[in-house]
């Protein structure tokens, strides 16, 4: 007697979207299967992962990260070097330097940093703004401007300005954005309705559903991203079939399980080992759930999940 | 009188032959092979992309598709016609700034703005069509004197208004030393009517950039223009033939024309509106063209927070005390239709906080009254309801009690900061027009201290009182259409779907119909939707195809079936925040019911807790309900299974608040008095042996029926 | 479909006898049908009855348990593919590979590994010991395993040198691992005559379900299957399937829990492992093998462990207490929160960045959501204040400010009035403004 495999293939997918030009430009989603199930039908892209860096510059205090792009001083060069990190499919900046509760850099100063990195590589370009919903409304529509043409994916459209980013950067610019909410399926939906309403196509949105570091609430982000895939996959909910993508090495290097000094923890050994696998830990565990993409910091990592992708799929 | 077809045919003529002029005089300097381009545009001379689907290259181009924009301006009295002459208008003053800019691709040197880029498009587009910016105004010709011409442009840059300048308003501005620009959103575009077209052409690009209009698809773009472009002319008195000319075409866009102009002008409505007033002109356009302005800060000499809203204000530091249990008190929300309101008028009658000693107690009534196309009067108690919580998020001031009977203390820091009666009325109007900005258009508050005024208006608001407790009586289940859901629980109880109805509120207890019918019109995406009721399965148990579709969706698949009015069959799930849960007693075969605040046993054997752990998180548990205090007396309570008679046991507090309403609910039922007395309490038992002795003795009505298990 | 509790009501005596220890027959079959009393606690139930309740109550997957004393594990007895959909019960054990050579170093490296987690022991729960041939360097390490303490799979699929292994592990209730098409019969021999499970495993999906359905015929039930360690793809695609065709299409063929070993599956690389490791954590890994567990590792993957492992309708808390933050001191202010797991972590977080000495103080807030507690009335000025007064906060800090969360600023005035004497401060609604309200209250 045999095992009858009865594969699960839904009859709706997700949407898929295509960031940057040219011959290194990358496609999300697309699948009708759960997510890496690549054993019930061809996952049509298989997930991606981005390498994430700072305007404020490589994140010097992690020896890795530190020893990658030793040597590149300006953006443009390090820009250069994160799109070489082995793995990677695309770049992501990230404006720190413009919240405004922060160095609340100006805004010219921030799509200046902008253009220097999309003139630095060929790599699809995700940009994730300040953080802050009022300053990313006019920051992100700058950029969109400024880079016009590139096929950018800025992130992230909020709930407290997704008019002007859904307006100034996709219908105004024809780049691409991510719609975020707080880890909530409904809160997802209800941005992505909102979003379509101001005229903005499906094949222009990535959602970005929130997240968590692991052991950090992850259970939430799991069960969003579930229920998500589940509504747009087996019940043809098209207000939720848009990909999903997370960047995750804000969350992943900022618990104590990954910045604790081995000094105040020396049974759990350097700090750089535990973020590494923080990260990898997260990741993949995004990448289980639905997401389509994550964004990584570190280069280990990125070379990891990338490859664990390609094993998998 | 001069027929208004006549004006706009004569000053459509009047542009025309400039255009020609100025056309043939151009070709004839630089020769038909001439670029006529305006800089900095992918979408050159719009007006002609637009509405005739012609790209221009050239002044030989130019010429060509000149001859088109002619042939549309017919003179047969048809508003087709008139709206025709309109654009050929527009379209001849392109032309005329065509052959300008051919000459010149600088012409006006920084004295006007002339012709925007795409990017100063963009710029403003973004706003526009996300709502930031609420509309913009073209204002054309001087005003009747410059410092109205100050206090008008200022009055739309408070309101955020953009604001478009042609003509002599320009040199009165400049003799105020009034600035002007891009950067402060007034922008003197031009000398004559003409430059208009620098205007008309932001809205072809806006609708070709924004929403994917093609050229030539003249429909798409009068569409775009009406629905998502909020604009509209202010034009001055002596307004000139070629001004009408160029108002027609502002209206065949849906931007409406007000003048001051009161010869020779034909009232159009919500088209051509003559308001002699100039100080009116702000609040006739923007109600004209269907502008809201957002509200954004509130005018009061205190902070405005929710982090005010536990503050208490005791005795010793109390300035005013309004007391509802000695003096008349009342707050009322009442519509009215939007004329007969003045927008922000805040009109107090009676003395003010500082005729009075500090610490008395003092009377005081606050009416809100609130207009708009889609207000309805059922949102009134929806909206007065959370003047309690916006009165006490004011620093200083506190709040309880409702209807005609109130506690408002205001303490002596927010008094001696200027705090006085017309603050409420400032709070009040700027949270109301902010919160149901989807509804409210305009909205003028009274507070009122003067007792006799008091006392007659009390007297009014209680009529308004009693009928709207009419209205909610008689909202039956049967007596609507729809039905709503209410998903707000699921982010922790993500499976759950609430259906609220007339006769079953949510069970949160805090989510009645009519608050799902304001939620859902205020936020029409979010958790509160329609549920249609057509398809019905089973009246008596409450079951229909639509609820049942509805719940499936809003479950994401994890419920497919729900009745209304049983607990037995396919009970409503709860999300765990019910007030109270009824569950079956099997040896009377009747239900106990237990609220959130019983800490005690119950005759099942099971506790509050006990029950809330089997019935939460969106699980169907038959013969266990979560659901609101009110529901309790409702006809529609487990009807399905005989109604309130079942109900054998409660907490004496529970017992005590719903007893009246349950007592009538039993006697238009089952025709049976005091009912309530027949239900034990935990100070009669709580085993069910004894329990059913007590009934028994009672003659509870449950003996009688059906058994249920 | 599981019975409703009213369904289980129906088959009870409704005598209320009370003999299972419930006040009533009512109260007894809701928490049968909740899974928080047995069916068996009621002497007067029918064998029809019981009969009929053990196979509606039962789970499409088995549960397994090994292991003894405080080692023992469960395994299964999953109802649902995703977590939200109820609950996944039973978290998965992580556990270490060793083998004759290596095995002094790995269980060294293991036993770093102690430590609690929100109430949850956090160490290696399981020792994988692997037969390469060496048959009394094998034994010797099986005797190690056994000394080690935790639960043991034996991963050997010849029956002669299990049976002797099982002779010196058989009392520490292992999992024997290594059944397979060819050496089924000899294994369940072995395993049936020690009372321990087997483990069985094959080249395809094909050849494990055939082999398991023949034990199952042999009257074998103790079962979980190897996944296989041909690559991380087949591994994946298998314990996906398995679980999917127990759950989904209720062929308990396949309901058994499932032995995943990234440690053969991930190129010898950790982070591989890890990421592996994580993956079958959310995906149907019953029990996960790694080639070793640093304390890099564990920490991640311990603490996803237990946010899947979650009831979703019982959320994580922590103890109620005064957690001082920043190295805080009597004199240093109070800030209250909830007790609900993720709150604290993240207010914690985020008062550690602001540097302020703070003391934490959390009440029992029965594991809701600041503003779910407060609506459930399990945030109150009355419980705060006897918190405060059980936990004698007054006589340990003589800070008298007491920060409260934004969203429940409508308690401000009630606890003015309930603790006398202390100034209470409204904080921030989002725990993302914090760091600046601290700042620039304190700093």
């Amino acid at each position: 007697m045999s095992f009858t495999k009865s594969p699960q293939v839904f009859s709706s997918k997700v949407t898929e979207i295509e960031i940057g030009t040219g011959s290194e430009a990358v496609r999300l989603g697309g699948e009708n299967t759960l997510p890496l199930y690549s054993f019930d039908a061809d996952t049509k892209n298989p997930p991606l992962v981005g390498i994430d860096f700072s305007d404020k510059g490589p994140d010097t205090d992690i020896p890795g990260v530190a020893a990658f792009f030793a040597g590149a001083d300006t953006l443009g060069a390090v820009a250069k070097r994160a799109s070489e990190a082995e793995g990677a499919s695309f770049v992501c900046f990230s404006l720190n330097s413009a919240d405004p509760n922060g160095d609340d850099e100006a805004v010219d100063v921030s799509v200046a940093k902008c253009k220097e990195v999309a003139d630095a590589v060929t790599k699809p370009l995700v940009i994730q703004g300040s953080g802050n919903a009022e300053k990313d409304a006019e920051l992100l529509g700058a950029v969109a401007e400024a880079l016009s043409g590139k096929n950018v994916l800025l992130m992230s459209a909020v709930e407290d300005n997704y008019k002007g980013i859904a307006v100034g950067a996709v219908l105004a610019y024809g780049q691409k954005i991510a719609a975020e909410s707080a880890v909530d399926i409904n809160l997802a939906k209800q941005l992505n309705v909102m979003i379509g309403q101001q005229g903005v196509s499906s094949d222009s949105y990535v959602m970005h559903v929130g997240n968590a570091a692991a052991g950090y609430g992850f259970e939430y982000v799991a069960s969003a991203m579930e229920r998500i895939r589940g509504a747009g996959l087996s019940q043809n909910d098209d207000m939720l079939q848009a990909p999903i993508l997370t960047p995750l090495a804000a969350d992943a290097w900022s618990v104590k399980e990954s910045i604790a000094p081995e000094e105040d923890f020396p049974e759990w050994g350097p700090a750089e080992e535990r973020g590494i696998n923080m990260e990898v830990s997260t990741a993949m565990a995004c990448l289980a759930s639905g997401s389509n993409a994550v964004i990584l910091k570190h280069p280990e990592s990125v070379k990891t999940v990338a490859a664990l992708v390609g094993e998998l799929v | 009188m001069k027929k208004l077809f006549d004006r706009v045919w004569d000053g459509t003529d009047q542009m025309v032959e400039l255009a020609e002029k100025a056309l043939a005089e151009t070709i004839a300097e630089l020769g038909e092979s001439a670029p006529a381009v305006m800089p900095n545009t992918a979408y050159n001379l719009s007006c002609y992309m637009a509405w005739l689907g012609k790209e221009i290259a050239t002044l030989g181009d130019l010429k060509a598709a000149f001859a088109e924009a002619k042939a549309m301006n017919v003179h047969e009295p048809r508003l087709g016609n008139v709206f025709e002459a309109g654009k050929a208008t527009f379209l001849a003053a392109e032309t005329i700034e065509a052959c300008r800019y051919a000459k010149d691709p600088d012409p006006y040197k920084g004295e006007y703005h002339g012709h925007l880029t795409d990017a100063e498009v963009r710029a403003l587009g973004v706003p526009l069509v996300t709502g930031d910016i609420p509309g913009f105004v073209v204002i054309v010709d001087p005003a009747p004197s410059d410092d109205a011409a100050v206090e008008l442009v200022k009055g739309y840059q408070s309101r955020g208004i953009y604001v478009f300048l042609l003509g002599g308003i320009i040199d009165q501005l400049k003799s105020k030393n009034f600035a002007m620009g891009i950067g402060v959103r007034v922008v003197p575009v031009g000398p004559d009517p003409w430059q208009v077209c620098h205007v008309i052409t932001v809205v072809h690009r806006a609708a070709m950039i924004f929403g994917a209009v093609k050229p030539g698809d003249v429909e798409a773009f009068d569409d775009y223009s009406f629905k998502r472009i909020f604009a509209f002319v202010n034009a001055f008195a002596p307004v000139r033939d070629i001004v009408v000319g160029c108002g027609a075409g502002a209206i065949a866009m849906g931007f409406p024309v007000i003048t001051n102009d009161e010869k020779d002008m034909w009232p159009v409505p919500k088209s051509l509106l003559i308001q002699p007033d100039v100080d009116a002109f702000i609040d006739t356009s923007l109600e004209a063209r269907d502008i809201k302005i957002k509200i954004t800060n509130i005018d009061i000499p205190v902070a405005f927070s929710s982090a005010f809203e536990g503050e208490i204000v005791r005795k010793s530091d109390m300035q005013v005390d309004v007391d509802g249990s000695k003096f008349d008190t009342f707050e009322l929300c009442r519509s009215r239709d939007v004329q007969d309101i003045e927008d922000h008028k805040i009109e107090l009658i009676g003395p003010d906080f500082d005729k009075f000693d500090a610490g008395s107690a003092i009377g005081m009534g606050i009416i809100v009254e609130v207009g708009g196309k889609d207000m309805q009067t059922d949102f009134e108690p929806v909206f007065e309801r959370n003047f309690h919580y916006f009165i006490n998020c004011i620093e200083g001031a506190m709040h309880t009690g409702q209807r005609d009977v109130l506690r408002v203390r205001l303490n002596k820091d927010a008094y001696a900061a200027g705090f006085r009666a017309k603050h409420f009325g400032e709070v009040l109007y700027a949270k109301v027009k902010s919160e149901y900005e989807a509804i409210v258009d305009k909205c003028q508050v009274t507070i009122i201290t003067d007792p006799d005024t008091l006392a007659k208006e009390r007297a009014e608001a209680k009529k308004i009182y009693d009928k709207r407790d009419e209205r909610l009586g008689s909202l039956t289940d049967e007596s609507v259409d729809i039905f709503y859901n209410c998903i707000l629980c699921q982010s922790f109880s993500p499976s759950h779907v609430c259906i609220v109805t007339p006769e079953r509120l949510g069970l949160c207890g805090a989510v009645s119909w009519l608050d799902a019918k304001a939620t859902h019109q205020l936020d029409p995406n979010g958790p509160c939707q329609v549920v249609t009721k057509e398809r019905v399965i089973d009246e008596k148990v409450g079951l229909w195809e639509d609820v049942n579709e509805n719940v499936s969706k809003y479950s994401h698949g994890n419920l497919e079936r729900v009745s209304l009015y049983s607990i037995m069959v396919d009970p409503m799930t709860s999300c765990g925040c019910f007030e109270c849960i009824c569950g079956i007693e099997p040896l009377t075969q009747g239900v106990v019911i237990v609220n959130r605040e019983h800490g005690g046993m119950t005759p099942i054997g099971m506790s509050f807790p006990d029950m809330a752990s089997m019935t939460g998180g969106g699980v169907q548990t038959p013969g266990f309900m979560g659901h609101g205090k009110q529901f309790i007396s409702s006809l529609k309570f487990m009807k399905t299974e005989g109604g309130p008679a079942r109900i054998v046991w409660m907490p004496k507090d529970l017992k005590e608040l719903v007893g009246a309403k349950l007592n009538a609910s039993a006697k238009a039922l089952y025709g049976i008095d005091d009912f309530t007395d027949m239900i034990a309490d935990e100070t009669v038992t709580e085993d069910p042996e004894e329990l059913l002795a007590y009934i028994t003795e009672k003659g509870h009505p449950v003996l009688t029926m059906d058994a249920l298990v | 479909m599981a019975l409703k509790g009213l369904d289980i009501f129906k088959l009870t005596p409704r005598t209320n006898c009370k003999e299972c220890g419930n006040p009533t027959c009512m109260a007894f079959s809701m928490k049968v049908a909740q899974g928080t009393a047995q069916i068996e606690d009621c002497p007067h139930m029918s064998a029809d009855a019981l009969d009929m309740i053990a196979g509606a109550t039962a789970p499409p997957m088995k549960s397994l348990a090994f292991g003894t004393g405080d080692a023992e594990l469960k395994l299964g007895g999953e109802t649902v593919l995703f977590r939200h959909e109820k609950t996944f019960v039973s978290r998965n054990p992580f556990g270490v590979n060793v083998n004759a050579a290596n095995v002094d170093a790995v269980l060294a490296e293991a036993a770093k590994i102690d430590y609690e987690r929100i109430g949850e022991r956090m160490r290696v729960d399981v020792v994988n010991v692997e037969y390469t041939g060496d048959k009394d360097g094998f034994l010797g390490a099986v005797k190690k395993a056994v000394d080690f303490g935790r639960a043991i799979i034996l991963e050997v699929s010849d029956a002669a040198v299990a049976k002797e292994a099982l002779e010196i592990a058989g009392a520490a209730k292992p999992i024997l691992n290594g059944a397979n098409a060819s050496n089924y019969k000899e294994m369940s021999e072995v395993a049936t005559a020690a009372g321990v499970a087997l483990g069985v495993g094959g080249a395809s999906l094909d050849e494990i379900y055939t082999t398991v359905k023949a034990l199952e015929e042999a009257g074998v039930k103790d079962m979980a299957i190897d996944v296989g360690s041909a690559s991380a793809k087949d591994a994946f695609a298998n314990t996906v399937q398995i679980r999917r065709a127990a759950i989904k299409d209720g062929d308990r063929s396949f309901g058994y829990p499932t032995i995943v070993n990234v440690g053969k599956i991930g190129g010898g690389c950790s982070y591989k492992e890890t990421g592996l490791a994580s993956l079958f954590t959310l995906k149907y890994g019953s029990v996960v093998l790694m080639s070793s567990i640093s304390y890099a590792q564990a920490l991640p993957l311990y603490g996803l462990r237990q946010n899947i492992y979650t009831d979703p309708q019982k959320p994580m808390t922590v103890e109620a207490g005064n957690y001082p933050l920043n190295v805080a001191t009597a004199a240093s202010p109070c800030a209250l929160t909830v007790d609900f797991a993720l709150t604290y972590f993240i207010i914690a977080g985020e008062i550690e960045r602001s540097g302020v000495p703070v003391n934490l103080l959390i009440p029992d807030a029965g594991g809701y959501s600041v503003l779910t507690a407060w609506a459930a009335g399990k945030l109150s000025a009355g419980s705060i204040a006897k918190f405060i007064k059980e936990q004698d906060i007054e006589g340990k800090i003589s800070s008298r400010d007491l920060m409260i969360p934004g969203k429940v600023a409508v308690l401000k005035g009630e606890l003015e009035d309930s603790l006398p004497g202390w100034n209470i401060i409204v904080a921030p609604n989002e725990a993302v403004s914090l760091v600046k309200f601290l700042k620039e209250r304190y700093a």
